[in-house]
């Protein structure tokens, strides 16, 4: 699979959206009008970028508690972030959800906070979408930890028995919280644990974001002819901790270093100027744009008013039928 | 055929029949829902029917067959799950309560989960400590869920059918020991509303208000005190949640005395809910303190006369209504 210029020109600017909004999110946590659910997503942008670029709307992403880098990447609005983040109306759940559960209908769009439950109810949505015979895919996002549970094994083999059309992407980011990697998983790879279930499993440098697009590109191509599940581990890091004032007593600074210099971004952005296609003025006019963008969709969420209780305490059940008949 | 009468199994099997036939995005999955159609027939003969597509036999594997009927029911089907035993509900329990009943609201009222959770509890098998339970009481306590528990085939049937068609995620409990109990049910296209009681025996002196198969033991009780001269109401709420408070309040109201029997243990369960229900909105009604009837604090015991002493009896019933009246 080729990628053209424009496939990588895309790929770079929904990266610097991605961070664009993260880089706000920590001042906004540091002011205690983002929570500590917040989980950033900084050093991880080349996948939730090589991965959604390849979606069509009616696609499904499924994600996890660190959602705020997939949701932009499959089409949610900066603002519409910034307001689910900051709790107010405006964002995907009304800021009923903050930063790790929330439903976007507009988006086909859902992530919550109860580590491996996705890789299970992705097949759910993944069964409508073989049944309606369209092409639909559904990807799932999920990270190292997930690949622990319960959830994540029953998921796995359901998919696999029953041919879903699900993209399972693993971001392997090196820790479960404060635990690294390699104390908790066993066997080498997690792309392995789905090839245990017979499902191609593919292991690519999360860090590269062609190699996630070209692997990502290549997993939906046959998704979406029905020929059953696929499973990418995307080997990345997050730059800052689980979640802002974690201690990271588990990594040193000279880690976090290393990692940084194979930032996705930096990477992409010296390829495309190698290229002699692309000229720096050009990309520095992007980068304006969307640090622009950011910061007023950052405004804008701002001035969004908070959801009323009686907002909060509504749609708990559809109106049961009999119920005042 | 006005009077035909089918076993609770068989008003299962053909509400989910009809249902099917009505709207092609009903499904059935579960564990061996297909094959076997089911422990007890409920699922018999729709494979053949409405092929393996929409009746799906899952691995052993509550968690992901939970998952894929919550995340079904968010992208347009409608799944009828099986949980074969209530007891396996806690491995699938993270799909229901984390997702079904929460998507709804975070979507702003959006997305619907339109699914049934089919599962059966209570004694009656002499299946012991992990097949036997009966755990309606988690479910009654998650907002974002209805709980069903009908007691009669005649309802079984009226309440499938509205479980299917309604929009919320709805727990459906069965009970094992009732499966060959025969009713009238007739053959028509009948919907029972969600959130309905249903008054099964009239009587003036006492109001039992029962669930599941204790509605049955409740029946029989009254029988035996009406021949003591003790007229017995038998109040059956069929939805746990929502409940209907007035149809049980009136009956208070007429008799003056409340006796609830389930099965499940008493502490942190529906037989305090219906007690402060009772309480709250017809206390002066009371002539005694609402008194309740439930299964013992214990685990299941294997033995047939164990099983059966720990859980609330025909006799049971009978000694604590006329406890209540003092007769």
């Amino acid at each position: 699979m080729e990628l053209k210029k424009t496939d990588l020109m895309k790929m770079y600017r929904t990266m610097l959206g991605l961070r664009a909004v993260d880089n706000r999110l920590v001042p906004l946590k540091l002011k205690d009008l983002v929570m500590d659910g917040f989980h950033p997503y900084v050093g991880e942008e080349a996948v939730a970028a090589g991965v959604c670029g390849w979606l069509r709307p009616d696609d499904y992403v499924i994600s996890t508690h660190r959602p705020q880098g997939h949701a932009q990447a499959k089409g949610a609005t900066m603002e519409a972030i910034f307001c689910e983040m900051l709790g107010r109306m405006g964002g995907p759940s009304n800021g009923l959800g903050g930063p790790m559960q929330w439903v976007d209908v507009d988006t086909n769009f859902f992530c919550g906070s109860i580590v491996g439950s996705g890789v299970s109810n992705s097949t759910g949505f993944a069964l409508a979408a073989q049944r309606e015979r369209k092409g639909r895919v559904v990807v799932c996002f999920f990270g190292d930890g997930a690949s622990n549970t319960g959830s994540f094994h029953e998921g796995l083999n359901l998919a696999a028995i029953w041919k879903l059309p699900v993209l399972y992407v693993c971001e392997n980011n090196q820790y479960g919280e404060a635990m690294p990697v390699k104390e908790f998983v066993s066997g080498a790879k997690i792309s392995g644990r789905a090839s245990s279930y017979g499902i191609k499993g593919k292991t690519v440098d999360g860090m590269d974001v062609k190699k996630v697009a070209i692997a990502a590109g290549e997993a939906i191509k046959v998704l979406r002819k029905g020929k059953g599940p696929a499973f990418i581990e995307a080997v990345t890091y997050r730059y800052r901790g689980h979640y802002l004032g974690d201690p990271e007593n588990y990594r040193t600074k000279a880690e976090i270093e290393r990692w940084r210099k194979k930032d996705p971004i930096d990477r992409l952005r010296k390829e495309l100027l190698s290229t002699g296609k692309v000229k720096e003025a050009d990309l520095k006019c992007l980068e304006a744009e969307v640090e622009k963008l950011a910061e007023e969709a950052q405004e804008r969420a701002l001035s969004r008013p908070k959801p009323t209780l009686a907002y909060a305490t509504s749609n708990v059940l559809v109106p049961v039928a009999g119920r005042n008949a | 055929m006005a009077d035909r009468t089918l076993t609770y199994a068989e008003a299962i099997q053909e509400a989910l029949d009809q249902e099917m036939a009505r709207d092609p995005a009903v499904y059935v999955l579960g564990e061996d829902v297909a094959i076997w159609g089911n422990l007890f027939g409920c699922t018999k003969g729709l494979v053949a029917k409405y092929g393996k597509e929409r009746v799906r036999d899952t691995p052993i594997s509550e968690a992901a067959l939970m998952g894929c009927t919550v995340g079904s029911a968010a992208a347009g089907l409608r799944p009828v799950a099986e949980i074969m035993y209530i007891d396996f509900i806690s491995i699938a329990l993270d799909q229901i309560i984390n997702h079904a009943a929460r998507w709804h609201q975070l979507s702003g009222g959006r997305v619907k989960v339109p699914m049934v959770v089919r599962t059966q509890g209570g004694v009656g098998f002499r299946n012991s400590s992990q097949h036997s339970q009966s755990l309606e009481n988690w479910f009654v306590n998650i907002p974002g869920l209805v709980v069903v528990m009908p007691s009669m085939p005649y309802d079984v049937k009226g309440l499938l059918k509205a479980a299917v068609r309604d929009d919320n995620p709805v727990i459906f409990i069965e009970h094992k020991a009732m499966y060959r109990n025969k009713g009238v049910v007739p053959v028509d296209d009948y919907v029972i509303p969600l959130g309905k009681a249903d008054v099964k025996r009239a009587g003036t002196d006492l109001t039992i208000v029962a669930t599941s198969w204790m509605v049955v033991h409740a029946l029989a009780a009254a029988e035996e005190l009406a021949k003591q001269g003790i007229s017995a109401e038998v109040v059956d709420p069929r939805t746990l949640y929502p409940l209907d408070e007035a149809t049980i309040c009136d009956s208070v109201r007429k008799t003056g005395h409340c006796l609830v029997v389930v099965e499940a243990p008493a502490a942190g369960g529906f037989s305090g809910e219906i007690a402060s229900v009772v309480m709250e909105h017809c206390f002066t009604a009371l002539k005694k303190p609402v008194k309740r009837l439930c299964g013992l604090r214990t685990g299941i015991p294997y033995d047939k006369d164990l099983e059966r002493a720990v859980v609330p009896s025909v006799a049971d019933v009978a000694r604590e209504a006329r406890a209540l009246l003092g007769r």
